[in-house]
């Protein structure tokens, strides 16, 4: 068992460890990079449906609001992609 | 699993190996990209011959009743300014910004949407075009709050609320064109890698449609309306503030 194991072990080179390495990252980080702004974008679309179904003549107004917000929200989303494709295609 | 990422670093304009310009210049040289340039020229090309064209059936007397193009025009201008520049503080900072932010806005949105036909990619794709964007507003908001507030008042704002605060005041502004390109370049990449994983692996057929009309039109949209929206915002903000 063990001799198999280091069979298959010398067979790998540092480069494939690098490459899984990247690979695991680049999913990593986009996986728990998006929860935050996921989140975020969730609860300022909540909070303006709230604002929508009390004040439905604010709709224009809270829509553009909400949309602006969400896109500052999403930019530590964007920030965990442009990580993962550093990671992926220059590293 | 290797050619799709030789695809992928193709779409990468500005990471992976790409046919670039190289011009010499005192010395050094300058790296453009091709296609880059090519797409933003088109893009320019379809804004200016639309506009011209349009232009034509507006040349009447004011007396006629409005044709079908002006009416039209009327109501796209009347959407532009009360989303884009009723957001301005003062009325006469967004009379004047108008022409600029609703150019840009229509600049980003037809960029963001020649990327869904085949064999042309967005110039929003290259971090370098809405690095210059984000760079323009950036530049152009500092220079009107010196011409608003004079040197002495626009330098002392860095200062507020207190004089050790001023690094960190530094860091925000310097945050702001940053935040501004990586988001519309971050979403227009994310949207072609998707639509090219997709195309290329999982289903050919007909579902790529359906995610370019996702983040093709929606997204593109909805980014284009972001952009120029903080635009405005960080604008209003130097100046007013």
């Amino acid at each position: 068992m063990l001799q198999e194991a280091e069979s298959v072990a010398s067979g790998i080179s540092g480069a494939d460890i690098v490459a899984a390495a990247k690979y695991i990252a680049a999913g990593i980080c986009m996986g728990i990079g998006a929860i935050g702004s996921a989140i975020g974008e969730g609860i300022a679309a909540a909070h303006a449906l709230d604002g929508m179904a009390r004040q439905p003549e604010m709709q224009g107004a809270l829509l553009r609001t909400m949309v602006l917000g969400q896109a500052i929200t999403e930019t530590t989303g964007i920030y965990s992609l442009l990580i993962a494709i550093v990671l992926l295609f220059v590293v | 699993m290797h050619e799709i990422f030789s695809q992928l670093a193709g779409l990468l304009t500005h990471l992976g190996e790409k046919p670039i310009l190289v011009i010499p210049l005192l010395g050094g040289e300058v790296r453009l990209d091709w296609m880059t340039i090519l797409m933003s020229w088109i893009v320019m090309a379809i804004l200016i011959v639309i506009a011209l064209l349009l232009r034509r059936s507006l040349n009447r007397p004011v007396e006629e009743k409005p044709n079908r193009v002006q009416a039209t025009l009327d109501a796209l201008i009347d959407l532009l300014r009360s989303q884009l520049s009723s957001n301005f503080s003062s009325e006469e900072l967004g009379k004047r910004m108008f022409p600029f932010v609703s150019t840009l806005f229509l600049y980003v949105l037809i960029s963001n949407w020649i990327g869904i036909v085949p064999y042309l990619t967005s110039p929003t794709q290259d971090l370098n075009v809405t690095f210059g964007l984000a760079l323009l507003v950036f530049f152009l908001s500092h220079w009107l709050a010196v011409r608003k507030k004079g040197i002495r008042r626009y330098l002392r704002g860095f200062a507020e609320p207190y004089a050790f605060m001023v690094p960190i005041n530094l860091v925000g502004e310097l945050a702001k064109p940053l935040s501004h390109a990586f988001r519309l370049f971050g979403n227009v990449l994310a949207g072609s890698i998707l639509t090219t994983v997709v195309m290329a692996k999982i289903f050919p057929l007909a579902f790529p449609a359906g995610l370019n009309i996702i983040f093709g039109l929606f997204f593109g949209g909805i980014q284009g309306f972001v952009f120029a929206i903080l635009a405005v915002a960080y604008i209003n903000v130097a100046v007013e503030s």
